[in-house]
């Protein structure tokens, strides 16, 4: 027993110089898309329940909207003002995160061209959708294994001639 | 039915896992690519800074390390950041388009239903190689069909039949997971009852777990009259909706993918009528 104890001491320095190499100021955000809070956007109160944890929507066969994906048309369809033109085409992007009681905080919004390139969409019409997203409750919370999870969850919205014609994922 | 699951599991797997023979590089005297080619896939979990800091090293060693710029992408894709997802993207098709134009268009079209994008890169990988094109990433459909779903979604359904039709007739094809749901489908949707059903029944009998067939299936005996069995399918369609046995992907919603409210607005219909 005496002589594994160097070898464990070698693990553990190894073990702390990973995790020093992963620290929190590294240009690296911990995951893909983390959205850290940001006082001059998001809403103080809107509380993540564990940061650390935070899954993708993926993660789970729940789905994130109550009545499955037809509520979220219906929502958007009732309340969207299209704006019949054109040259307005590309897809608008919310992120966010739904914490562990089904409440979505920490909005982000990004627009994109058909050609994949970031672009600002004429007519506010990213605002829009951005309020909309934001005023949207019907969200799921989830539960795996007994254990409730915060996670994160986008809306892309593709717009043609100034009109919804896809909401995805 | 068995032999079609083992098929695509180890087509998946063989895609998802397969390594490169990083000796490759060593009998080149790549030393460089040689060490990125070691590195690759040693970072961590999918997204994590671990894994994206170690693509970045693949590609600071080996700027050609075409597998690199795409791993480092796929998380950007399934998070929603599709800018980011595609410069590095187009940076993996610019070194090996043969590779991942294949791979770029089906996610064009199952992310985005960019539908005429996804046809373009399919179309562009068939005219850059003499073998068969082959599956979609997540080996639901031979890009084939993914390419008439396609066309289906920019409102050409006869483009799409003719394309499934054609491509069925191909002897040497495995008949995939959704294909007669979708050729069955697009025949419901033109008012051909019989050869819907006889495409629906193709299915079940690859697929007999998904409650969609069944719903469509009482779709077209509707269409026909067959006022029991449209009845009888729907019933059948709504067990399996409930017992977990609708049409799912992680990532996105699949064309033709049913929800329980339509099964049910259905099931009112018959209660009613």
């Amino acid at each position: 027993m005496k002589n594994t104890y160097p070898l464990v001491l070698i693990l553990m320095i190894c073990l702390v110089a990973s995790c020093w190499n992963e620290s929190e100021d590294s240009p690296y955000p911990r995951q893909v898309g983390d959205i850290a809070f940001d006082a001059a956007l998001d809403d103080p109160e809107f509380m993540v329940c564990n940061e650390k944890r935070a899954q993708q929507y993926y993660a789970f066969r729940t789905s994130a909207f109550q009545g499955e994906k037809p509520a979220v048309e219906q929502y958007f369809e009732e309340r969207f003002q299209g704006i019949e033109t054109d040259g307005e085409d590309g897809y608008i992007t919310v992120r966010f995160i739904i914490n562990c009681e089904g409440k979505a905080g920490r909005f982000r919004l990004q627009e994109m061209g058909m050609d994949y390139k970031e672009k600002q969409f004429e007519h506010s019409i990213g605002p829009q959708l951005l309020e909309l997203t934001k005023k949207f409750d019907g969200w799921n919370s989830i539960v795996h294994k007994g254990q409730p999870y915060d996670y994160y969850q986008y809306l892309t919205f593709k717009i043609q001639g100034g009109k919804i014609t896809e909401i995805l994922p | 039915m068995k032999q079609l699951y083992i098929t695509l599991f180890l087509l998946f797997y063989t895609v998802a896992y397969s390594k490169q023979n990083c000796n490759i590089y060593k009998w080149e005297n790549n030393t460089e690519c040689y060490k990125a080619c070691r590195l690759y896939g040693k970072g961590g979990s999918q997204g994590s800074r671990s894994s994206q800091k170690n693509y970045d090293r693949v590609i600071e060693l080996c700027p050609t390390y075409d597998d690199a710029y795409w791993a480092k992408a796929i998380p950007y894709l399934k998070r929603g950041d599709f800018i980011n997802w595609r410069i590095m993207m187009d940076k993996a098709v610019e070194l090996a388009p043969e590779k991942h134009l294949g791979y770029r268009g089906w996610c064009r079209y199952q992310f985005l239903k960019d539908y005429e994008g996804a046809i373009e890169d399919i179309e562009k990988l068939e005219s850059l190689v003499n073998y068969d094109i082959g599956f979609c990433q997540n080996s639901d459909y031979h890009l084939n069909i993914a390419k008439a779903l396609c066309y289906k979604g920019m409102g050409d359904s006869e483009k799409a039949l003719e394309i499934i039709e054609q491509h069925l007739m191909t002897t040497e094809y495995p008949i995939g997971l959704y294909d007669y749901l979708h050729l069955g489908v697009l025949y419901l949707e033109k008012g051909d009852y019989s050869k819907a059903i006889t495409a629906l029944n193709a299915q079940i009998k690859e697929n007999d777990l998904l409650a969609d067939n069944y719903y469509y299936l009482g779709l077209a005996y509707k269409g026909l009259g067959r006022m029991m069995d449209y009845e009888k399918n729907i019933k059948k369609a709504l067990e399996m909706y409930l017992n977990d046995y609708g049409r799912y992907d992680p990532y996105s919603t699949p064309m033709d993918k049913i929800f329980l409210e339509d099964i049910k607005r259905e099931d009112k219909e018959m209660e009613l009528g």
